[in-house]
C-alpha cells in the first residue's frame, strides 16, 4: 500500500536476503505476533482457543504435505500414515523412558522421516498417479503394520496414553496453556517452511515439480532431492502426529486413516499448492468449515427443516459443501485461496494510484 | 479467470464467513436456568452412520418424551448434537463446545473418540459415557472416574458369548472348538485375552479369524472357519457391513447359523435384511445390551407422542436393536441427571453431581428395555448385563433373559490391566 | 491330504470369483482412463450410486429388470453430467487437480444419499436365488456366478470394441493424441461423453451386483478402494488387464487369508494386493499389460 518498496534501499547481502525485507512487512509480522501471542489468548474463550488449537496443529501438517506436493509436484496419499508414525514413536519414548517432549517431537519427527524416506524409493521410477497409489499402499500398510505389533501399538487397543507436556515442572492443560505450546511449534514450523523454500533445496523442489528432467540435466540430483522432499514433510508430518498426541493426552492409529490424508490434500489444494500462506488458509479453512457449516445451519436451517431432520442434514450438507468446494477451487480458482489473497494484496500493493 | 469473476468469488466467500460470524453470535443461546444441558456426539456420515442415524433420533426421541411430562424433576433437557463424521478433532471440538454450553453429561460416540477425551473428561468433570465400545478397562470407575462404559465391555460380551455356548453344547465346553471370527481392529480384538482366559479354564479350544477393514469380503476366512476348523461354535464380532456379510458366507458355506452367536454390533434388524432377511437368518443369535422390538412401555410412550402430534412412528423404529439402544442411553442419562436433583434437593446438578447420580443408579430396568444396571464408583459398567436373542420364525425372539457371566475373570482383568 | 487339496481348490475358486468382481469395478476405472486420460477416484461411489438408484427404482414397484434398466439409465445420464461439469473443464491440468477433483466428487457423492434417500441399508435381491453353486469342494453363492459371467462378458465385448469397431478406435486415437485426434476429424468432445456414458453402463452393473452381495448404503462405496491394485497390476488402460489384475488381486486375497493369517494373527487379506502392487510397481512401473508411456521433454 502506498508504494511500500519506495524509500527501502539495502546496504548489505544480510538485509537483502531477510525474510521480511520492508519495514512495513515487519510491522505487520510484529503486529500479528502480538495479536497470537498476547491479545488472542487473553481475550478469547476456551472454546475457540481450542478451536484455534485444532488448527494450528493442522497447520503443521498441511505445510509438511505441501513442501511434498505443491512444491516438489510429487502426489502423495499418505501424510497420515506418517502423523501416526512419528504420534506412536513419541508416545513409546514418553511412556517407557519417561522422555520429555522436547526429545520426543524431535524423535517423532526423525522416525516419521525416515519411513517417508523410504516410502519414496518408489519415486524414482514412478510420478503421478502411481506414486499416488503406491502411497496409499503406504498408508494402509504402516497403519497394518502399527495394528498389528504390539510392541509399537501397545496392546490390542492401539492405543497408548501419554502424559501431559511439562515445561519447567508445569503441566500443561488447559486449553490456553496447550496454545502457547502449540503455537510455539507452529510458528517454528511455519518459518522453517518459508526458509526452505526460499533456500537452494526450496528452489531444487520447484526445479523438480516444473521439468525434472531439465533439472537433472542441469545437475540437480532429484532422487535425493525427492527423497529428501519425503523426509522432510514426513518430519512435518509426525511432529503433526506427536502434537496431536500430546494435546489429545493419548496416541490412537484410528485417528491417523485415510480419510485423515484425504483432508490434507483438501487443505492444500483449497488453500493454494506451493504456497506456505496457501497451507495457513487451507488447513484454517478446512478445519473450521464443518463447525461453521454447523452453526450455520443451527443459527438459520430452522426456517428450513424441523429439528430432527436438521441435524442429519447438517451433516451430509458438510460433506456435499466439502466436495462442492473442492471442485470449485479446482475449476475455478485452481491456485486456491493463496490466488485470492494475493489478488487482494495485489489490488492494494499500489492503491490508490493503480496506475 | 476474469476479474469480475474473481471479485464475485472473493466477495462471496467474504459473504459466507460473514454468515458465520453472524451465525456464532446470533447462534445458541445461553442455558435457561430451568434447564440441563447434555451434549450428544453422533456419527451421522462416517464409517458407522448406520448406527448413528438410528440412534441419535432415538435419543433425541426419548429427550422429547420425557420433555413433554415436564422434564426430570421440573428441568428441562436440552440436547446439543454434533456430528463428528468418526473422526477424533472434531468431537473434541464437539466436547469444547458442549462444555461452553455447560453440558454435564458429553455422550460419546465412537471408541478413538472415548479413548482421547478420557483425560478431557476429568478435567472437565464432564461425565462421558461409553455404552457398547471403548476400552473395557474404563469399567474401572477408580481409574477413569469421569468415564462410564454402562453397558457390557467387549470382555463381558466375549465372556457371555461363551456362557452362552457353554449352555447351547450341554453345559460343558471341555475339547470342544470354538472361533472367534472379528474385525481387525482395537474393537475387534479386546475379547481376545479373555477368550483365551476362558479357554484355557473352561478346556476349549480357541480359534481366531480376522477380518480385515471395510469386512465386505471374508470368503477366505469363513471358508477356513467351516472348511478347515469345524467349529462346535462361532462367536463373531463384526461391525458395519461386515455382519450380514458374514452370515451370507456362513449360510452359503453350510455352516448352521444355530451355531453363531454374534457380539453387539453384528445384531441389529438392518443387519438381517441386508443379509436376505429374516427368514434366511434362522438361528441366528445375537447378544444385546438393550431389549428388542416394540413391546415395552417406553416405545410405546414415544409412538404415542407422535401421534398425539399427528405424525406417524418414526421410521428409524424398523431397526428396533439400534433405535433401543439410543432410547436405552439416554433413559440411563436422564436417570443419572434426576438421582443428581434429587441428591441437590432440587437444585441445578453440575458434572461431578451427575457423575455421583450416575453411580447411585441400580434396579432401573424401564420395563426390561435396560438390563438391571447395577453403577457404582468401582464398576462403572453396570455388572456386564446383556441378553440374547435369536432368530425364530421370521423375527427376533428372547432366547434369555439378561444375564452376566464370567465376572470374576472379567475384573481380574480390568485390575491386570490398571 | 485331500481336505487340504480341498480346501486350497476352495480358496482358489472362491478369489477367483471375488476377483472377477473386483474387475467388474476395475473396468469402469479403466474405461475412464483409457478414454479421457482422467483417474477416477469416485469409482467406488459411482458402484455405490448406481445401488441406490436400484433400489430406489424396487421401492417404486418397477421390478427387479425394471431396477436394472432404471440403474443403468440413471449411471448414464450421470455420466453425462458428470463429464461436462467436472471433468471438461480439468482438461489438460496436472494429474493431481483430476485426482482431487474426483476426491472432492466422491465427497460430494457420499454426502446425497442420506440426505435424500436415507443412510440405512436396502437390500437388493436378484432373481438368482440363494442356494450356493457346489463345484467338488467349491462353493459360490449364485450372485457371483452372475458376477462371474457378466465380467467376462464385458470382457469380450469392450476388446471386440476397442479392436475392430469404429468407435472405439477412434476413442483410442483420442486417447492418444487428442490433438491429432481433432485434426482427423474426430469429435473428441462426443467420445469423452460417450466413454463416461460406457463407464457408468459398467458401474452399474457393478453396483447391482456388488448391492445384491452386500446390501446398499454409502459403505458400499468402500468397495472402490480394491481398484487400485487391479488397476496398477494390470496396467490402467489395459481392459485384460483389469480382468487379469482382479483375478490375481482375488486369489492373492484368498491366499494370503487362508495361509498367512494364522501365522500373522490375520488382517494379510488386507495389504498383501498392496505389498504385490508396489512390487509391480518396483519392477513393471505400468502394470502387466498397460502401454508403456514414453515421456517427451
Amino acid at each position: 500500500m502506498l508504494h511500500r518498496e519506495s524509500g527501502v534501499f539495502k546496504t548489505s547481502y544480510a538485509a537483502d536476503m531477510a525474510l521480511y525485507p520492508l519495514p512495513i512487512a515487519r510491522w505487520t509480522v510484529a503486529a500479528v505476533v502480538v495479536l497470537f501471542a498476547v491479545v488472542l489468548p487473553v481475550s478469547l474463550d476456551e472454546y475457540y482457543l481450542s478451536v484455534i488449537n485444532l488448527v494450528l496443529i493442522a497447520i503443521v501438517g498441511a505445510l509438511g504435505l505441501n513442501i511434498l506436493v505443491g512444491y516438489t509436484g510429487q502426489i502423495s496419499v499418505g501424510h497420515a500414515a506418517f502423523m501416526s508414525v512419528g504420534a506412536y514413536t513419541a508416545a513409546n519414548l514418553a511412556v517407557h523412558l519417561h522422555l520429555p517432549f522436547w526429545v520426543t517431537l524431535p524423535a517423532g519427527g526423525l522416525m516419521a522421516a525416515l519411513i517417508g524416506a523410504i516410502v519414496g524409493i518408489p519415486s524414482l521410477r514412478i510420478k503421478g498417479l502411481y506414486l499416488a497409489i503406491a502411497t496409499l499402499a503406504s498408508q494402509l500398510i504402516i497403519e497394518w503394520v502399527i495394528n498389528h505389533t504390539p510392541a509399537i501399538s501397545g496392546g490390542a487397543q492401539a492405543s497408548i496414553e501419554v502424559p501431559r507436556p511439562t515445561v519447567f515442572g508445569v503441566e500443561l492443560k488447559t486449553q490456553g496453556e496447550l496454545y502457547f505450546f502449540l503455537l510455539a511449534f507452529a510458528a517454528a514450523a511455519v518459518v522453517a517452511a518459508l526458509n526452505i523454500v526460499r533456500s537452494r533445496i526450496g528452489r531444487a523442489f520447484v526445479a523438480i515439480r516444473d521439468q525434472d528432467i531439465a533439472a537433472e540435466i542441469i545437475g540437480i540430483n532429484i532422487f535425493g532431492y525427492k527423497l529428501l522432499s519425503f523426509a522432510i514433510s514426513s518430519f512435518y508430518a509426525g511432529v503433526c502426529g506427536v502434537l496431536y498426541t500430546y494435546y489429545f493426552g493419548i496416541a490412537n492409529y484410528e485417528a491417523f486413516q485415510i480419510v485423515v490424508s484425504i483432508d490434507y490434500l483438501a487443505m492444500i489444494i483449497i488453500g493454494g499448492l506451493g504456497s506456505v500462506l496457501g497451507s495457513i488458509f487451507g488447513a484454517v479453512f478446512v478445519t473450521m468449515l464443518p463447525i461453521a457449516i454447523r452453526i450455520f445451519v443451527e443459527a438459520f436451517g430452522g426456517y428450513f427443516w424441523d429439528t430432527a431432520a436438521l441435524s442429519a442434514v447438517a451433516a451430509s450438507m458438510r460433506l456435499i459443501i466439502f466436495g462442492l468446494l473442492i471442485i470449485f477451487f479446482l475449476v475455478v480458482e485452481p491456485e486456491g485461496l493463496n490466488r485470492l489473497w494475493r489478488n487482494i494484496r495485489n489490488y492494494f500493493r499500489v492503491w490508490p494510484f493503480s496506475y | 479467470m476474469s476479474k469480475r469473476v474473481r471479485l464475485a468469488v472473493s466477495l462471496s466467500l467474504g459473504l459466507m464467513g460473514l454468515m458465520g460470524l453472524m451465525g456464532l453470535t446470533l447462534g445458541p443461546a445461553i442455558a435457561q436456568d430451568k434447564e440441563v444441558v447434555i451434549g450428544l456426539q453422533c456419527d451421522r456420515t462416517g464409517a458407522t452412520q448406520i448406527v448413528g442415524t438410528t440412534i441419535c433420533p432415538a435419543y433425541h426421541d426419548y429427550v422429547a418424551l420425557v420433555n413433554s411430562k415436564g422434564g426430570v424433576e421440573g428441568y428441562k433437557i436440552k440436547v446439543i448434537e454434533i456430528d463428528h463424521e468418526y473422526k477424533v478433532p472434531p468431537a473434541m471440538e464437539a466436547h469444547e463446545r458442549f462444555k461452553k454450553e455447560g453440558a454435564v453429561i458429553d455422550s460419546v460416540y465412537g471408541t478413538p473418540q472415548i479413548a482421547a477425551l478420557n483425560k478431557k473428561l476429568e478435567e472437565d468433570k464432564i461425565l462421558g459415557t461409553s455404552p457398547g465400545f471403548g476400552t473395557a478397562a474404563a469399567a474401572d470407575g477408580k481409574k477413569y472416574p469421569y468415564t462410564f462404559p454402562i453397558a457390557a465391555s467387549y470382555w463381558s460380551q466375549g465372556a457371555a458369548a461363551v456362557k452362552f455356548a457353554k449352555d447351547k453344547l450341554g453345559g460343558s465346553l471341555k475339547d470342544k472348538k470354538i472361533a472367534y471370527l472379528y474385525f481387525d481392529n482395537p474393537a475387534g480384538k479386546e475379547p481376545i485375552a479373555v477368550l483365551e482366559d476362558l479357554a484355557a479354564s473352561e478346556g476349549f479350544q480357541l480359534r481366531t479369524f480376522a477380518v480385515p477393514s471395510p469386512g465386505v469380503e471374508m470368503a477366505a476366512q469363513v471358508l477356513d472357519i467351516t472348511g478347515r476348523y469345524k467349529p462346535d461354535y462361532i462367536i463373531t464380532h463384526l461391525f458395519g457391513r461386515s455382519p450380514s456379510v458374514s452370515i451370507k458366507e456362513l449360510k452359503g458355506k453350510g455352516y448352521p447359523l444355530s451355531k453363531v452367536v454374534a457380539l453387539v454390533w453384528g445384531a441389529a434388524e438392518a443387519d438381517i435384511d441386508a443379509a436376505g432377511g429374516f427368514s434366511a437368518a434362522e438361528g441366528y443369535s445375537c447378544m444385546q445390551f438393550a431389549g428388542v422390538g416394540h413391546d415395552y412401555p417406553a416405545i410405546a410412550e414415544i409412538n404415542a407422542m407422535y401421534k398425539a402430534q399427528g405424525k406417524e412412528p418414526p421410521k428409524e423404529q424398523a431397526n428396533s436393536v439400534i433405535y433401543n439402544r439410543g432410547v436405552f442411553l439416554a433413559a440411563v442419562h436422564l436417570e443419572a441427571v434426576r438421582n443428581a436433583i434429587k441428591a441437590k434437593g432440587g437444585g441445578k446438578p453440575t458434572g461431578e453431581d451427575v457423575k455421583k447420580g450416575m453411580e447411585q443408579i441400580k434396579d432401573f430396568t424401564l420395563g426390561g428395555l435396560v438390563p438391571p444396571l447395577n453403577i457404582t464408583p468401582e464398576d462403572h459398567e453396570g455388572g456386564g448385563w446383556v441378553q440374547i436373542w435369536t432368530v425364530k420364525g421370521g423375527k427376533f425372539e428372547k432366547a434369555t433373559e439378561w444375564f452376566q457371566a464370567y465376572r470374576e475373570v472379567v475384573k481380574k482383568h480390568i485390575a491386570a490391566t490398571n | 491330504m485331500w481336505d487340504e487339496l480341498e480346501f486350497a481348490f476352495a480358496l482358489l475358486v472362491s478369489g477367483l470369483s471375488i476377483g472377477l468382481m473386483y474387475s467388474l469395478i476395475a473396468l469402469g476405472f479403466v474405461l475412464i482412463y483409457k478414454a479421457t486420460d482422467a483417474i477416477n477416484f469416485a469409482q467406488g461411489e459411482f458402484v455405490m450410486l448406481a445401488g441406490f438408484m436400484a433400489t430406489t427404482a424396487l421401492a417404486a414397484h418397477v421390478g427387479i429388470w425394471g431396477a436394472i434398466a432404471a440403474a443403468i439409465l440413471g449411471m448414464i445420464v450421470l455420466s453425462f453430467v458428470l463429464e461436462r461439469t467436472v471433468l471438461r473443464p480439468l482438461l489438460g491440468r496436472p494429474v493431481v487437480a483430476v485426482i482431487m477433483a474426483t476426491i472432492g466428487l466422491a465427497a460430494i457423492l457420499r454426502g446425497l444419499p442420506p440426505i435424500t434417500i436415507g443412510a440405512q441399508t436396502k437390500a437388493l435381491p436378484l432373481p438368482t436365488g440363494d442356494t450356493p453353486i457346489t463345484v467338488w469342494s467349491a462353493v459360490i453363492p449364485p450372485v457371483q456366478v452372475v458376477g462371474v459371467v457378466v465380467s467376462i462378458g464385458f470382457l469380450a465385448v469392450f476388446t471386440w470394441f476397442f479392436l475392430k469397431s469404429r468407435m472405439g478406435i477412434a476413442m483410442r486415437a483420442v486417447a492418444d493424441n487428442q490433438q491429432v485426434a481433432m485434426a482427423m476429424g474426430i469429435n473428441v468432445e462426443r467420445y469423452f461423453a460417450i466413454a463416461w456414458a460406457m463407464a457408468g453402463v459398467v458401474s452399474a452393473l457393478g453396483g447391482i451386483i456388488w448391492g445384491s452381495m452386500l446390501g446398499v448404503d454409502t459403505q458400499l462405496s468402500l468397495i472402490g478402494l480394491k481398484v487400485f491394485p487391479v488397476v496398477i497390476l494390470g496396467g490402467l488402460d489395459s481392459i485384460v488387464g483389469a480382468v487379469v489384475g482382479g483375478l490375481i488381486v482375488g486369489v492373492v486375497e484368498s491366499i494370503a487369508a487362508g495361509y498367512l493369517d494364522p501365522y500373522v494373527g490375520g488382517g494379510t487379506k488386507d495389504f498383501a494386493p498392496y505389498v504385490l502392487m508396489i512390487l509391480t510397481l518396483m519392477f513393471k512401473p505400468y502394470g502387466l499389460f498397460g502401454t508403456h508411456r514414453i515421456e517427451r521433454v
